[in-house]
């Protein structure tokens, strides 16, 4: 017999894995190369050290998803699960603050320090980085919904009648 | 109100325990807002003007004067809300612990602060790391994308980015350990009589 309550948290969790497997898999497969006036270049998502860590930040945060999946509905690990969920929220928050803030010098430039955008010649890079990165938000935004859902219902037998 | 004063020092020895954990809290709180204004103020003042020779038209150089400002780059303008915001929720939650003590919403008091304490943690994480990135570009410059390293022309804007960061990771680490405290007051919120 399955409760609704639990239904949506596995529902939830189960998105969040999707996202997060996602967001590894598009940013780990972004890679373009090509000829510009003779200068061959090739763009991968190891150039810059913000998508790296945002490649590994999710990678953790799947493997632990997924880990979590098969912990049984009782057990007593339920409270380092929420204490780790409110890490991993953190995590997720700073690799994607990490990703975006570099992926937006390379879209916009940066004139004042002399960086040209790049998204011009690697068109097809920059918008599968794109897609990275809205699966990560994507993963933020319901991750976030799911720690508050499980804050919820941890702490309302808790908080007796006040809820 | 008398009879209300009573019963808290009847409490005695088992009340004490509470009180020195309150103010434990209250001085993490204090030295993590100051981390946080420490790199907000360091950050939002960070501003370096150099004056580079780009050219010589026969004997007189030609002159540009460079200025690198924290406004340039929106990941710095971020850090600086961030941080700012960060301080002002510290402050704020001081100045509930000191003078609020009655200030209560349907006894979720203790619910509302730990929240508010988990998302000034994201905040500054998100900020914190944003900077810390565009720094690490700045310091190495990025080769693939054509990137020129910015930090051996203006050491003191890049030295004090780091301060800013710093100081801001410090902030972060502080308020971990205050929404952990927060939450385990939480947990530990000795059930009310009255409901």
């Amino acid at each position: 017999m399955v409760k609704p309550k639990r239904l949506l948290r596995l529902l939830l969790r189960i998105i969040v894995l999707g996202s997060t497997l996602a967001a590894v898999i598009i940013m780990a497969t972004s890679h373009e190369k090509g000829t510009f006036f003779a200068l061959s270049y090739e763009a991968k998502y190891s150039d810059t050290p913000a998508f790296k860590f945002f490649v590994i930040a999710n990678a953790i945060v799947t493997v632990y998803g997924f880990l979590v999946l098969f912990i049984p509905s009782e057990s007593q690990l339920w409270g380092l699960v929420l204490a780790l969920d409110l890490v991993f929220t953190m995590l997720l928050i700073s690799s994607i603050s990490a990703a975006l803030a570099v992926a937006q010098v390379g879209k916009k430039g940066n004139s004042s320090a002399g960086w040209l955008p790049v998204c011009g010649q690697v068109t097809k890079y920059c918008n599968q980085v794109t897609r990275a990165l809205v699966a990560g938000f994507i993963a933020i935004i319901t991750y976030i919904i799911l720690l508050l859902y499980s804050i919820y219902t941890f702490l309302n037998p808790l908080l007796g009648k006040n809820g | 109100m008398g009879l209300q004063n009573e019963e808290k020092l009847e409490l005695g020895c088992s009340g004490s325990q509470p009180r020195s954990k309150k103010w434990v809290l209250l001085t993490v709180r204090v030295i993590a807002f100051l981390a946080t204004a420490t790199a907000t103020l360091v950050m939002a003042l960070n501003k370096e003007t150099k004056t580079l020779v780009v050219a010589m038209v026969g004997s007189t150089p030609i002159k540009v004067t460079l200025t690198a400002k924290f406004q340039h780059t929106p990941a710095f303008v971020f850090f600086v809300i961030a941080n700012g915001m960060a301080s002002f929720h510290n402050l704020m939650m001081i100045m509930v612990e000191l003078f609020g003590q009655k200030l209560d919403y349907k006894g979720l008091r203790l619910a509302m602060i730990a929240i508010l304490d988990m998302t000034t943690v994201a905040l500054i994480s998100g900020g914190a790391s944003a900077a810390t990135f565009m720094a690490e570009v700045g310091k190495n410059g990025n080769s693939h994308a054509r990137w020129n390293k910015i930090c051996d022309k203006f050491e003191t804007f890049c030295d004090r980015g780091g301060v800013a960061i710093i100081a801001s990771s410090a902030g972060l680490i502080l308020m971990l350990i205050i929404t952990a405290m927060s939450i385990f007051k939480l947990l530990n919120k000795p059930k009310s009589v009255s409901s």
